[in-house]
């Protein structure tokens, strides 16, 4: 599996990646839209973990724009949205997208990664 | 529910959550930042448990990431216990020094969000104003937003604060499509409401793409 990871917190986005690394799911890692919309151009990806909220446009205007470039992509959403009903807001928004709130729990966020590769067993 | 108009104490629970909202996201991040790093060290300790060999170079930079993000997680929840004051009182002296670094500190993360950089410029010495420092906070944190429209992405937002023999000024500049925007968007109800019980004015200059806001000083 191969992950693109988008986050405008650049001492998240590298330790975040790190840790997938280490656990052979190949990660590469940007901090903003400008640089995930270049990033697919040269580079086949499986899965972007996006960032809900970052400068210039949101996690699904960001989501739109990939899949123009990248049909194939999965998407995982992270946010920072505190409140249920601020989750729950733009949750409804995404329809069926895949939300996790920050801070996000590691083995969480691979189980929703194997999930949506269709490897419910783990294998990435 | 019915109630009479209320455009002060609208526009203030409006502001509150708005900060309050930004405030937690930002906090958000510090923790999540925290978390990640924490895991990344319990990692590196399995590793080596496991016999790899692992750089002390890689400890020392994490520590330093928790470290720093702890002082900021610090620095804001101090932002947001000033910010949370700031309705102690209807009426206090204030420094504009003051009120302007803490207007900076909470517009921070909106700012960047728009990606607006803001460049605060205090006074070179305590400009004391007696005022009521939420609505105060209130209506500058009111025009902010609205200069925010009027800058391209990449901008800076410069707000100074100045004084003269009678009144003091806070000074929004650098503000390049003041002169495109229409002039009923600016200033609207709130700020309209906000500016009177402050005794404030607030003057546009597109010319000088500024908006300046005057309020007087004690007799």
């Amino acid at each position: 599996m191969h992950v693109l990871l988008v986050d405008d917190e650049e001492e998240l986005a590298s330790a975040l990646a790190e840790r997938l690394n280490m656990r052979d799911i190949e990660t590469d890692w940007v901090t903003s839209c400008d640089g995930a919309l270049e990033k697919v151009i040269s580079t086949t990806y499986d899965l972007a973990v996006l960032d809900m909220k970052m400068p210039k446009m949101n996690g699904l205007e960001l989501k739109a724009r990939l899949q123009e470039r990248s049909p194939q992509l999965k998407f995982i959403f992270v946010t920072g949205y505190v409140s249920e009903m601020d989750f729950e807001q733009v949750a409804c928004q995404a329809g069926e997208e895949c939300y996790l709130v920050k801070p996000v729990d590691i083995n969480l966020l691979i189980e929703r990664m194997n999930d949506l590769m269709g490897h419910p067993g783990g294998e990435s | 529910m019915k109630r009479d108009p209320d455009p002060i104490g609208d526009a203030g629970l409006q502001f509150f959550g708005r900060m309050s909202a930004s405030i937690s996201h930002e906090l958000k991040n510090a923790l999540a930042i925290i978390k990640e790093n924490a895991g990344l060290l319990d990692d590196y300790v399995a590793m080596m448990g496991k016999g790899t060999p692992i750089d002390p170079q890689r400890f020392q930079t994490i520590a330093q990431r928790i470290d720093g993000q702890t002082r900021r997680a610090d620095t804001i929840i101090k932002d947001l216990n000033q910010f949370a004051h700031s309705v102690d009182n209807s009426s206090k002296p204030v420094d504009l020094n003051n009120i302007l670094e803490l207007l900076v500190a909470l517009h921070r993360r909106p700012a960047a969000m728009m990606q607006v950089s803001l460049e605060p410029r205090p006074a070179d010495s305590a400009v004391v104003i007696t005022t009521a420092p939420f609505l105060l906070l209130n209506a500058l944190g009111l025009i902010l937003a609205f200069a925010f429209k009027t800058v391209p992405a990449e901008a800076v937002v410069t707000i100074a604060v100045r004084m003269d023999s009678s009144e003091a000024e806070i000074c929004f500049g650098g503000l390049k499509a003041l002169a495109d925007l229409s002039t009923d968007q600016f200033p609207g109800d709130h700020e309209n409401a906000l500016l009177t019980v402050l005794d404030a004015k607030a003057i546009i200059n597109a010319a000088h793409c500024q908006i300046i806001v005057r309020l007087p000083l004690p007799q």
